[in-house]
């Protein structure tokens, strides 16, 4: 029963079964459902049936839905590839060609929170392990100091989407909160808020020394010098922590290009944690869930497209220019897409049957578009890819055949992607 | 059935007519199966959708989680044919699009032509899933009613060790004969410090003070260790820490996975663990109490305040459930609960893994699919409620309940559909009914001063579909529901009925239906009567992991097949019938087990030994660990003598201003506090069949620089502030820290720490000091 653990890496992680691309992992996550046929999905039949009501569109939703409501945004085809996003994203445009963009995402609840559910643990019950927990499970971390899943989130609420369900408890998301620049808030704990470094080393050399008298006196135990291991990795941690998660040590021309909203300190952090070897960081948009637009879609993804723009693609370009791209698997979206109907007129109801989420770097494919939704945007009709053979395919890129990472719980071996999931070799470069 | 189709389509494929068919098939139906059906459903995939691989004819035949797909010749009764006619909205085939009439027509006559298919199987190809569909359990209900777990319990035989002298109850025996087997020699008996502050955080989970462990360590009296012993059980302490152990086992919190209209918190969750923690230090029989878990208000003898034990399943986590969704997704989520609390219950009680029996019959264990459905029905029957846990009219009573029941379940649905006079109302008179309803009920309920208690009572629950954009949940008082098979789990396609009743294996043949309410009664009856062998084994490697820190049986949530084997299955046996016979008592069974030579033992570390049992299964020594952070947080506390031993109510947090016992610290699904959660506190939103215990920086870091144990260090450092001397104030709060004396050392640490301190800062950091102490390996290690 006793399994004393150095740092937050399992001391013998599972190991991948096959040759990794991607070390790590960044999950961009718009909590909310953004709207691909808003950046992502073009559909100009929207605008030529505009208020219309056809049969195809009749699907059930969350809540009550009008007519088709066209894009206000305009789209064009950008870099060689000539993948078409829309004038919401300027710099995403830019990087297209990096990008492999998944038209048919699909997935099976029209509520968040299940949704949400589906797309962290591939369950729609807050019960199971998070796709981080199941990497740090796999792949243990790359640093003592600091955790293998790191969870970035403005805002403390949300743990549920960060637990290690019945994985053991070292594997669930160390969350940190990126409101704040400054680590020390950041982090809980992480500074003393009257000792400085001096005054709590010579502290610490006590609590050694008591604890060698106690040592002494019991004899030897793997836990009493874990513990205090971990006390002295706990010191050294507050050190590295500060600095590593310190953007403001960034040169000013970096910050610059990422900009200085929570979600860009967000994407320059998961950089910088790339590059200390955590292997999964979640960055989420916001607290709450802002991309959840039922009203008034125009002026809020005007407000807040061009902040998630310039950070996404800043980190894409950032971590091409550090060569850390290849090795990197980026994932972006949310938990599920937006109707084409209108909701209350200038919004749009969630939409479970079709939506878009983009990945880069990690060997897949730059310059793709996979799979189509139908006409309108509604369905996901051509080359669909559920929940499950997304995570199929992340956990294929860093190594693992998603049948085989199980973990033996109440009697059966669980899977992130339970009896379901396809990697899906399109996508793969 | 099926054997009969494949030699009508087997004789037909081998006709006159075979050619002609063929090129049919070939033009006509394989490039439309190719094109808009394998992708989804292939044996090259690993899971085929719905198990149905249509790219052979035998995978045709098979069919998958519906059923054969076809019916050679008869185009009416296939149900492909059903599927691609879009005819019931459950099942239209392909999802991306209704094909065009003529190409379903030539299914039809394809069909009605014999279904002639040439393929064949491609072996190569077939993974896992092509293999024929498995019929029962992986192991068959007669063979599994021998497994040993299920035995009726008997005493057994202590064995006769060679080494006379040191047995002291008849655990030892056991224990020593293993360990002569094994070459393995016990550990020498502990010193009576050692064995007070054992005794004290295992009973109670706190440390003893200085003056109890020095007239303990000064009590020559041949009985001391016993009566120290009989008097922490008799101490409402007892009940403190063994409760929280249970709350475990019932994964108890007061709030649910997340927080949204149709899932607030519990607000009186705490009245079950207050019920608890009496009913341990009351000693209630385990049968008892686990029969008024789940039926106190149906037992003889009941008073009202007995209704707080139905919290058991009444502070279930619940998922929130938005009236705008489909009906099948809620009730998916609704079966999804069903399904945690049989699982609580069944590997909380029973080491079960019923759960594993919800999609087929269980791979390994003899549960039937059919047995997971008749015993989630019990749960499809027990809505969460409040209940009155005072003497009131029962009539009164019951319209109480139900107007409580309303209320919520009004107000949480209402929730989501938007301000009044929307379009909801509008579309559905019934909810500005609802709007009316809940507004009356508010006002009459806010006034009503009856304390309610969360609890279960029967009642069946529907998913009401009928409105076509609004689901509705159906509670019907006293109609208890028998829920269909859900093939595959898939609430949209459902099997026959299954009468709600126990598992199978538990009987002579088939077992009788509940008929009384839900059943709650029968169920519990059943769990500590037919199955009460295997409760008491589940029940008692429980206890023995909390007094050793290992198990007799490895895997305590898993007497299955795919559990550990028990290392002792004899003692577990013996102790286990003993434990009946002693009429339930987990009093009994703490001290069988604590003045037992096996248990008293030096936990010191020994090469030869740790070489050869390094996780300690023979038991050579007694294994020390980490306290758990409930005696960690309360040693701590009492160190620095803010400790509050007010007992029972609502909760607060863990590390907030008030310093009482953890017990009583808010439990929240939703955001654990981030103390309980750095210390392997276990997520109460599903049952947990043991306590990680992990060492790890964020702990430590928790230690150094969190405010709350800097509170602790301040408050410790007050208590002996009026001692001048340096020296005699360090031993001062050695005592309270470790109930013992500094060493000269210790006292010399300490005192050359001050001193270069003060060189610095210019005062004694007495804080700091104190900081040191709280945060030391010896308040935290059990052994």
């Amino acid at each position: 029963m006793l399994s004393p653990t150095i740092g937050s890496a399992e001391a013998t992680p599972i190991g991948p079964h096959f040759a990794p691309k991607a070390k790590h992992v960044i999950f961009l996550f718009m909590t909310g459902g953004p709207s691909h046929m808003d950046m992502f999905d073009p559909k100009p039949a929207l605008l030529k049936y505009q208020g219309q009501r056809p049969d195809s569109v009749d699907l059930r939703t969350e809540r009550m839905t009008g007519g088709l409501l066209p894009s206000p945004f305009e789209f064009k085809k950008h870099g060689q590839s000539g993948t078409e996003v829309s004038e919401l994203l300027p710099q995403l445009a830019g990087t297209v060609d990096d990008m492999c963009v998944i038209r048919s995402m699909y997935t099976f609840n029209p509520t968040h929170t299940p949704a949400r559910n589906l797309i962290h643990s591939g369950n729609i019950a807050s019960t199971r392990p998070t796709l981080g927990a199941w990497l740090s499970y796999g792949l243990g971390s790359e640093n003592e100091n600091l955790p293998g899943f790191v969870v970035l989130s403005p805002g403390t609420r949300g743990g549920s989407l960060w637990r290690s369900g019945f994985l053991p408890a070292e594997h669930q998301g160390t969350h940190f909160n990126n409101n704040e620049v400054d680590p020390e808030k950041m982090i809980r704990y992480l500074r003393n808020t009257h000792l400085d470094a001096k005054a709590q080393r010579e502290q610490l050399d006590l609590l050694g020394a008591i604890n060698q008298q106690h040592h002494d006196a019991i004899g030897q135990d793997a836990f009493l010098d874990a513990r205090i291991q971990a006390m002295e990795t706990a010191y050294r941690m507050q050190f590295e922590a500060l600095d590593v998660f310190d953007v403001r040590n960034e040169p000013e021309s970096i910050r610059e290009e990422y900009g200085a909203t929570p979600f860009a300190n967000g994407c320059l952090l998961a950089r910088r944690l790339v590059e200390q070897g955590v292997r999964y960081t979640h960055v989420y948009y916001g607290p709450g869930q802002p991309w959840d637009d039922h009203k008034d879609l125009n002026n809020n993804l005007r407000g807040r497209c061009p902040d998630m723009d310039r950070a996404s693609a800043a980190l894409l370009r950032d971590l091409k220019r550090r060569g850390l791209l290849d090795e990197t698997l980026v994932v972006w979206g949310g938990e599920f897409g937006r109707t084409p109907v209108s909701e209350a007129g200038d919004g749009r109801d969630h939409n479970p049957y079709g939506f878009t989420m983009w990945m880069a770097g990690g060997g897949v494919k730059g310059g793709i578009t996979h799979g189509a939704t139908d006409e309108f945007g509604f369905q996901a009709v051509e080359n669909r890819v559920s929940i499950h053979d997304l995570h199929a395919t992340i956990l294929n890129q860093v190594g693992f055949d998603h049948t085989r990472l199980t973990y033996r719980y109440a009697g059966r071996d669980f899977r992130l992607t339970d009896v379901e999931g396809i990697v899906v070799k399109e996508l793969l470069a | 059935m099926r054997p009969l189709k494949v030699l009508i389509v087997a004789a037909l494929s081998v006709g006159s007519l075979a050619a002609q068919n063929v090129e049919f098939f070939e033009s006509t139906i394989r490039p439309v199966l190719a094109e808009k059906c394998v992708m989804c459903h292939s044996s090259s995939l690993d899971t085929p959708m719905g198990g149905l691989r249509l790219d052979s004819q035998e995978g045709m035949l098979t069919g998958g989680a519906s059923g054969p797909v076809l019916v050679a010749g008869d185009p009416d009764n296939s149900l492909i044919v059903e599927a691609l006619t879009y005819k019931d909205a459950a099942l239209k085939m392909p999802p991306t699009g209704k094909l065009s009439d003529a190409v379903i027509a030539d299914f039809r006559t394809w069909i009605q032509q014999g279904a002639v298919d040439p393929r064949t199987e491609q072996t190569s190809a077939a993974g896992p899933s092509a293999k024929p569909k498995q019929n029962g359990p992986g192991t068959p209900i007669a063979e599994g009613r021998k497994w040993w777990a299920f035995q009726p319990l008997h005493e057994v035989l202590a064995p006769q060790p060679q080494r006379q002298g040191w047995s002291q109850r008849k655990i030892d025996p056991f224990v020593l004969a293993k360990l002569e087997e094994n070459g393995l020699e016990p550990s020498p008996e502990a010193d009576k410090r050692t064995l007070i502050r054992r005794a004290y955080q295992d009973l109670i989970g706190l440390p003893p003070s200085y003056e109890e462990v020095e007239a303990f360590a000064n009590d020559s009296a041949p009985d001391a260790y016993e009566k120290l012993v009989d008097g922490l059980l008799a101490s409402p302490r007892y009940g403190e820490r063994w409760g929280r152990h249970w709350l475990d086992v019932a994964r108890w919190a007061e709030d649910h996975p997340t927080r949204e209209a149709t899932n607030q918190p519990h607000p009186f969750a705490w009245r079950y663990r207050d019920w608890v923690i009496e009913a341990f230090n009351k000693d209630i029989p385990y049968d008892q109490f686990i029969r008024m878990q789940f039926a106190a208000d149906l037992l003889p003898g009941f008073k009202p305040d007995d209704m707080r034990a139905l919290g058991y399943i009444g502070n279930s986590p619940m998922y929130h459930k938005d009236a705008r969704i489909s009906r099948d997704v809620t009730e998916t989520l609704a079966s999804d609960e069903w399904d945690e609390r049989l699982d609580a219950v069944s590997r909380g009680l029973l080491g079960m893994t019923v759960a594993c029996a919800r999609c087929h019959d269980h791979k390994f264990d003899p549960i039937t699919n059919k047995d997971y459905y008749a015993m989630a029905g019990v749960f499809a029957s027990l809505p969460l409620v409040k209940r009155p846990i005072v003497e009131i009219d029962p009539a009164r009573a019951d319209k109480l309940v139900w107007d409580y029941e309303r209320l919520v379940r009004h107000k949480g649905q209402l929730g989501n559909l938007g301000e009044p006079d929307t379009i909801a109302d509008q579309v559905h008179p019934i909810v500005a009914k609802m709007r009316e309803d809940v507004k009356t009920l508010e006002e009459e309920l806010g006034k009503d001063p009856t304390p309610m208690t969360h609890a279960v009572i029967d009642a069946g629950i529907w998913i009401d579909g009928n409105t076509p954009t609004v689901t509705w949940i159906d509670v019907r008082p006293g109609q208890p529901r028998d829920l269909p098979i859900f093939i595959r789990g898939n609430v949209a396609n459902t099997g026959e009925i299954v009468p709600r009743r126990f598992l199978e294996v538990f009987s002579e043949g088939e077992p009788e239906p509940y008929k009384q309410g839900a059943g709650r009664l029968e169920l519990a009856d059943n769990i500590v009567g037919r199955a009460g062998p295997l409760a008491a084994r589940v029940w008692v490697n429980r206890v023995w992991g909390h007094h050793f820190g290992t198990y007799i049986v490895g895997t305590p949530s898993d007497f299955g097949t795919q559990g550990h084997r028990p290392t002792h299955p004899e003692l577990l046996d013996d102790l286990a019938a003993r434990f009946v016979e002693n009429g339930w008592s987990l009093k009994w069974l703490h001290k069988e087990i604590m003045l037992s030579a096996t248990y008293m033992q030096f936990s010191q570390m020994r090469e030869d030994a740790d070489t050869a049992d390094p996780t300690n299964q023979w038991m050579w020594r007694l294994t020390p660990r980490r306290l758990d952070v409930e005696a960690w947080r309360d040693s701590v506390i009492q160190a620095s003598g803010e400790l509050d031993l007010y007992a029972g109510g609502p909760s607060e947090d863990a590390t907030g201003e008030v310093s009482r016992r953890t017990v009583y610290s808010q439990i929240r699904r939703s955001g654990l506090n981030p103390m309980l959660q750095l210390y392997d506190f276990p997520d109460a939103s599903q049952h947990q069949p043991e306590r990680q215990e992990t060492t790890t920086p964020l702990q430590q870091l928790f230690v150094m620089n969190s405010s709350w144990m800097e509170r602790q260090a301040a408050s410790l450092t007050a208590l002996d502030q009026g001692i001048a001397d340096g020296a005699a104030r360090i031993e001062a709060m050695y005592r309270r820290t470790f109930s013992r004396d500094a060493t000269q050392k210790e006292i010399d640490l300490g005192l050359a720490f001050l001193k270069r301190r003060q060189a610095e800062i210019g005062r004694e950091p007495w804080e700091e000091y104190a900081q040191v102490l709280l945060g030391s390996n010896e308040l935290i290690y059990f052994h």
